[in-house]
């Protein structure tokens, strides 16, 4: 640097040159930030697909009649909850039939959640403040994170690929498959940095890009169900995928058609991104208060004020999709009349009993857990995410015991699961009644709340890792019921040892309100769930408080 | 180091008491045997250069972070059984996290709702005295307007003890002096104030007793005129006339840094009593002796300058 005594030089000509490319070291930075998740992800989706492709070699190759697979495919129920069955005799085809949406949604919301990470996250911390003063404008950090997670979701769909190829299944069809599952993880991805160029919190752009993307999910369900909507399959990455049939017609048009909607996203989020204030969204939220909430001055109102809108957010998504299947009880029955191999084979794939309104009812209630627990694995992570925002110092300097207050949000949530899943008992019932299907309030809302147990111990699990694995609330959280389906449905349909079975909760389940409540099942699992909730307290009442 | 046991009422416990209390996380020591005992009623102030403990001290004080070893008591409960010790004491961090929806009044009112009481008349007077717009939500707050709302929130519990991890980092002059008001008249209720802070002015103002912590390890724990008398003290001595005597006054006990800027003005630095170095100068021609007490930051720096050396 210049000294007092140094004679007059042009300014700066001591100083250090210019680093080349900003951009580019802005860019490795955000590839450090995401390489473990796209490497968990592309091994998660590539390996179970290969997994599915393989155990169908072995089981049932062969075993389908082309008959019946016409029938399934015209049959609109089946197509709205399961997508198009095509190409069901190939094991790529029936893999994607079988996995495509559940890998095509893990890959879709861990692209949204990692899109709002590394943009609005970064912001709420404070980080990207310091990026900006460097020589990195607001707009090139957004287009280099858009760059870098579509990068990330070329890796997940090459994983696709490569899982699909080393099965054994056909090229062409891998290929495709691999880039639509790319695809819908660039595509929630672009969701997710739009959502924080929106709004202002991490936490609700999350919110609006999972959101958005599920919504997709339902635009796929409601077009592949109502000839007259049949439109709203091009707009979501899984209509696309119906539309695109890997293994049977290989069209490559669908992928025209996704690169140009995630093309849409990507120069709306930078476009937003644009002439931005950093550290607000387009979307600002009001400054002021109204009258101040009479729930804030008591460590349960606290609890109930934090855990209510996440509910009525929750319980609107999932009381849709239900209504959704109670509109569709009676066209969904009258196939399965129809067709009886279908309810034979629908009850290998775990889908038991799908001949009565009550049976389909408790096959599609028992699918109810896995977004509940989510919803309550989710509220025990936005816990632990105040804790690591350093929002809990306050609360915890008053005379407040760290057991007193996460046993009461853990009430709150519990009461929670109650409500979402009795909202969705009564929209199956309201969409049931509105076809005639025969389904009684009283069975729907038994049905729902069946799926409470397995809900109890996410909320559980999650409630573990918060005192012993605080990293991970939300993966521990989500275990028991989005992995214990899983478990289940493979185990179901490729004929798994019963204690490997076992292990899933869903095993323990009865369906309900085709057979009665398995009472001990339900009393077993809650008991688990309050084991693990107590073990997860004794860790957290002794762990250091992070933030 | 010097730990100082003071001779609290036997039957009073004091405001806060840690006996060898050490926190390690993973290979660095953060907190090295750390005893110290505040008695009731003391303005003290914790120093300490970035890194050395403080917060992580405090953060054990209030039951954040578990002790590896030792133990720390409030009021005689130890801090462990957090809704007994907390029932004595109000906290405001150092980086204080709100949550972004809620508005001030609703984050005040909660933080009163769970707190170990609070006096709502002496909260409106000090919204008041902080010029702070309770209406606002949290997220439309600056840094300094949340550190207004823990304070308010803080104040006005009257608890016993007030545990503040510099609280005054994002305030203006004038908050930072509507600050120091509230110190002394929380002083003048007989409330404790254990007060973490950079701003050595203001430990100097308010506070009665220090402690310095250096890289975990508590250094130095003293009043502010013992510190003072204990450092060194800097003395000017302007001569008539030469003075050839005085050319060996650097080899007197407690002399340092003996400076002539000219054959008639002499500076040097004097630690411990000053009766040899006046002796000698009584044989001098001195025209004027100024003796100059070391401010806070000068000892602060001194120990800062020894952990350089």
């Amino acid at each position: 640097m210049t000294t007092r005594t140094a004679p007059p030089a042009a300014p700066g000509t001591d100083r250090p040159a210019l680093p080349p490319h900003p951009g580019t070291t802005v860019g490795r930075g955000l590839v450090r930030q995401l390489r473990r998740g796209t490497v968990v992800v592309a091994l998660i989706s590539g390996g179970l697909a290969a997994f599915v492709a393989q155990e169908y070699e072995r089981t049932f190759s062969g075993a389908l009649g082309v008959s019946s697979l016409t029938a399934l495919a015209e049959n609109p129920a089946i197509r709205t909850l399961f997508g198009p069955p095509v190409a069901l005799d190939d094991p790529g085809g029936f893999t994607v039939w079988r996995t495509g949406t559940v890998v095509a949604v893990l890959a879709g919301i861990w692209g949204a959640l990692a899109g709002t990470r590394i943009t609005r996250g970064e912001e709420d911390a404070g980080r990207t403040e310091l990026l900006l003063s460097g020589r990195v404008r607001l707009a090139t950090l957004v287009r280099r994170s858009l760059a870098v997670l579509f990068g990330a979701g070329a890796v997940v769909g090459a994983a696709v690929v490569v899982g699909m190829l080393l099965a054994g299944t056909a090229p062409a069809g891998s290929l495709l498959f691999g880039t639509l599952i790319g695809g819908t993880t660039m595509t929630g991805a672009a969701l997710g940095v739009l959502g924080g160029q929106v709004l202002p919190e991490r936490r609700a752009a999350s919110g609006l890009a999972v959101g958005l993307l599920l919504a997709g999910l339902l635009a796929r369900m409601v077009g592949d169900g109502v000839a007259a909507l049949s439109w709203l399959r091009w707009l979501s990455p899984f209509g696309l995928i119906g539309r695109a049939a890997p293994y049977a017609e290989n069209r490559w048009g669908p992928v025209l058609v996704l690169v140009l909607e995630i093309a849409v996203l990507a120069v709306l989020a930078a476009a937003a991104a644009e002439g931005r204030d950093v550290g607000s969204g387009r979307w600002r939220g009001r400054e002021r208060g109204r009258t101040p909430s009479r729930l804030l001055r008591s460590l349960p109102g606290l609890a109930v004020h934090r855990t209510r809108r996440a509910t009525v957010t929750w319980s609107a998504g999932v009381g849709a999709y239900f209504l959704l299947i109670g509109l569709l009880a009676s066209a969904m029955l009258q196939f399965l009349r129809d067709n009886p191999v279908f309810a034979q084979m629908a009850a290998t794939a775990g889908f038991a009993r799908l001949a009565t309104v009550q049976g389909y009812a408790a096959s599609l209630f028992s699918l109810l857990a896995v977004p509940v627990g989510a919803y309550a694995a989710g509220r025990v992570a936005a816990l632990m995410a105040d804790e690591t925002a350093s929002r809990l110092t306050l609360v915890y300097s008053r005379p407040v015991g760290r057991v007193r207050w996460a046993t009461w949000e853990a009430v709150a949530v519990a009461a929670g699961t109650v409500v979402v899943t009795a909202v969705a008992g009564l929209t199956t019932w309201i969409g049931a009644t509105w076809v005639h299907a025969g389904l009684g309030p009283g069975e729907a809302l038994r049905g729902a709340l069946t799926a409470v147990p397995v809900a109890l111990l996410c909320l559980g699990a999650a409630m573990l890792a918060l005192g012993w694995l605080p990293s991970a609330v939300l993966a521990v959280g989500v275990l028991p019921a989005a992995g214990g389906y899983l478990l289940l449905v493979l185990a179901e349909s490729f004929g798994w040892p019963s204690w490997l079975r076992g292990l899933s909760p869903f095993a323990h389940l009865a369906a309900v309100p085709a057979e009665p409540v398995d009472v001990v099942g339900a009393l077993g699992m809650v008991l688990v769930a309050l084991l693990l909730a107590a073990v997860g307290l004794v860790g957290y009442a002794r762990r250091d408080l992070r933030g | 180091m010097t730990a100082i046991a003071h001779s609290a009422d036997t039957d009073s416990a004091p405001a806060v008491r840690t006996q060898g209390l050490t926190k390690r996380f993973q290979s660095t020591l953060a907190v090295d045997d750390l005893t110290l005992t505040v008695p009731r009623g003391e303005i003290f102030g914790f120093l300490g250069p970035n890194g050395a403990g403080k917060s992580t001290t405090i953060r054990m004080l209030l039951g954040l972070l578990r002790p590896t070893g030792g133990s720390a008591e409030i009021f005689g409960v130890p801090t462990t059984d957090v809704e007994r010790a907390h029932e004595h004491l109000a906290h405001v961090p150092a980086d204080v996290a709100l949550w972004p929806g809620f508005t001030g009044r609703e984050c005040l009112d909660l933080l009163a709702g769970i707190g170990p009481g609070t006096d709502i008349a002496y909260r409106d007077e000090l919204i008041a005295r902080f010029e702070l717009d309770p209406h606002k939500r949290a997220r439309a707050y600056s840094t300094g307007n949340r550190q207004k709302v823990a304070l308010v929130a803080a104040f006005a519990t009257r608890a016993p003890l007030l545990v503040l991890d510099e609280p005054t980092s994002g305030l203006d002059p004038l908050m930072e002096r509507e600050f120091r008001r509230c110190i002394t008249e929380a002083a003048e209720r007989g409330q404790t104030v254990f007060l973490s802070s950079h701003q050595l002015a203001e430990v100097e103002a308010v506070c009665s007793r220090v402690g310095i912590l250096r890289a975990g390890r508590l250094v130095e724990v003293a009043g502010l005129d013992d510190l003072r008398r204990l450092r060194r003290t800097e003395v000017v001595v302007e001569l008539a006339r030469p003075a050839p005597a005085l050319e060996r006054v650097a080899e007197l006990p407690g002399v340092a840094d003996v400076r002539w800027s000219s054959t008639l003005e002499l500076t040097l630095a004097l630690t411990g009593p000053p009766g040899p170095v006046l002796r000698a100068l009584g044989e001098a021609d001195v025209v004027r002796l100024d003796m100059r007490e070391p401010s806070l930051e000068e000892i602060f720096l001194d120990y800062y300058g020894q952990a350089a050396a």
